[in-house]
């Protein structure tokens, strides 16, 4: 479709470059850019050329089109090849056009140009958006590696100063996602444990002593994350000690016991009438607890805000401080809402029976498991063609296009 | 507010804790104090609140209260029917494990 039409404009003396059959998204710009470069300029990124090296094609063609009419006499095999392929962009009236006078010819000629203009411009916007893409890609995984270093570097396993430096994550928090990262592996196998005693038909005691173990397991996060609130209580209030998946439905550094209730009564086998007026009403305790937490908390802000927004009266340093002394306080609000999550799961298996109670752990384990694993997923989507790695620049990317390439525009 | 006549501190506070059904003590400015109060509004339940930081003798209070708990938070502290609850995580817990409701009532500050 667009092939060797440019190839008509390429043509200039010395160049180097005349043996690269772009044949086709290499299109008009690629190939005359990558000239201009040969020519003057050293190499510079994709989004560069594609919007500077367009005004410099638009000149290049002006200079080109004297050029072209005598190498076209010189070069007949070539021009005959243009002319048989560029018939889906010219229209039937302007060939015969071309037979006629000279000042009608540059008509023709002109409209070929701007049409082909137009189309130069369009890939280079594409080729940009594409580029863009693979930027943000690249910089969602050198955050990844970033982190991943800043736990090596904590393990003692590399040299290097740890804690506020790469990616500002201090070691308060780089020991709370290690120690949550074990915790997540012995929740596995908690989970198969509790799995394996469901289905084999363990008696009720044995059972019972799986959920209370599971239960302590379940203590031990809240030991942990009361200790991380010491140390760090925005990456705690933040999520970033969670998946993104679950960060987005956060609720003052974690789940939100209400909701996580609404999911287990979907979840369990039909209920007693008192079992699902003590569920029904755990729900509505810990919507009331939450609720109250909230507003404390919001209450909190609306003061830091005062604060930090403080007129003239305040001097700078005892703005500060009293700053950091209501924002102190934000410690406690994390640890009441853990408390709230912990009695919450501790109330469960009063309310139901002992396998009841081990299906509402299954079942939450494994909610927040495919939130973990959607997190993944997402991270790791495809987003587009083009980013593929093979096309890292200008060159290979017309060498490649030999091959029928429309399907990469296809979808766009 | 029941103001003390040069009484021992815990004394008073016993008192004050006695003369209401839900009595909590706190501070104007503290926000977990906040949430407690919000929490028993919310429940439909009508507390006295004494503002320490309001109460000439109110430092007095704060010490007792911090010596009747055994930790370094004097404030919000809940008393219902003149017994000591506790703390909002007591508070919490009890809310959560159901007993506060029937305290509420035996109490006289909640009707169904």
């Amino acid at each position: 479709m667009f092939p060797s039409w440019p190839m008509r404009y390429r043509q200039t003396p010395g160049s180097s470059k005349s043996g690269g059959e772009s044949t086709d998204s290499g299109s008009a710009l690629n190939t005359i850019s990558s000239k201009t470069e040969n020519q003057f300029e050293p190499d510079s990124p994709i989004s560069k050329k594609a919007s500077s090296s367009y005004h410099q094609a638009f000149d290049q063609q002006n200079l080109q089109q004297q050029q072209q009419q005598q190498e076209m006499a010189s070069d007949p095999s070539r021009t005959g090849t243009s002319l048989n392929q560029s018939a889906p962009i010219v229209k039937p009236l302007q060939e015969k056009k071309r037979a006629s006078t000279s000042e009608k010819q540059l008509d023709a000629k002109t409209l070929r140009r701007l049409a082909q203009n137009r189309e130069a411009a369009k890939k280079s916007r594409l080729r940009k958006k594409a580029y863009v893409q693979q930027l943000e890609s690249s910089r969602i995984k050198l955050t990844q590696l970033e982190q991943e270093l800043q736990r090596a570097r904590s393990q003692g396993l590399l040299l290097g100063s740890s804690g506020g430096g790469v990616g500002n994550i201090s070691s308060g928090a780089v020991i709370c996602d290690m120690e949550y990262a074990r915790w997540l592996e012995d929740d596995e196998r908690h989970m198969s444990e509790l799995r394996t005693g469901l289905h084999s038909n363990l008696s009720d005691t044995d059972l019972r002593l799986m959920v209370n173990t599971y239960l302590s397991h379940y203590d031990e996060i809240f030991r942990l994350k009361g200790m991380a609130a010491k140390f760090d209580v925005f990456h705690l209030l933040t999520g970033m000690w969670t998946s993104p998946a679950e960060r987005c439905f956060l609720w003052m550094g974690g789940f939100r016991p209400s909701e996580l209730i609404k999911i287990l009564i979907s979840q369990l086998d039909p209920l007693t009438e008192q079992q699902l007026m003590g569920i029904c009403s755990l729900q509505h305790s810990s919507q009331q607890a939450e609720e109250a937490l909230s507003q404390g908390l919001e209450q909190l802000q609306q003061s830091l805000i005062d604060t930090v927004a403080g007129g003239p009266a305040i001097d700078g340093m005892q703005q500060m401080a009293i700053a950091l002394s209501k924002l102190a306080n934000l410690e406690g609000f994390v640890r009441q809402a853990d408390n709230l999550r912990q009695q919450t799961l501790h109330q469960l298996p009063r309310i139901l029976t002992v396998r009841q109670a081990a299906r509402c752990f299954l079942v939450i384990g494994e909610y927040y498991g495919r939130l973990r694993a959607l997190s993944s997923l997402w991270a790791s989507r495809p987003r587009g063609r083009l980013m593929s790695d093979e096309q890292p620049c200008q060159t290979t990317t017309e060498l490649q296009m030999v091959q029928p390439s429309q399907s990469h525009f296809a979808h766009f | 507010m029941g103001m003390g006549m040069g009484s021992d501190p815990m004394e008073r506070l016993v008192k004050l804790a006695s003369e209401s059904a839900v009595v909590i003590f706190s501070v104007s400015s503290c926000c977990m104090c906040h949430a407690v109060k919000r929490l028993f509004c919310g429940m439909g339940v009508n507390p006295a609140v004494y503002e320490l930081d309001q109460d000439p003798r109110g430092k007095e209070l704060e010490r007792a209260l911090m010596r009747l708990l055994g930790n370094s938070q004097a404030v919000p502290v809940v008393f219902i029917g003149g017994k000591l609850i506790g703390s909002m995580d007591r508070v919490m817990a009890s809310h959560i494990n159901g007993t506060l409701v029937p305290l509420l009532k035996e109490a006289g500050a909640l009707w169904l």
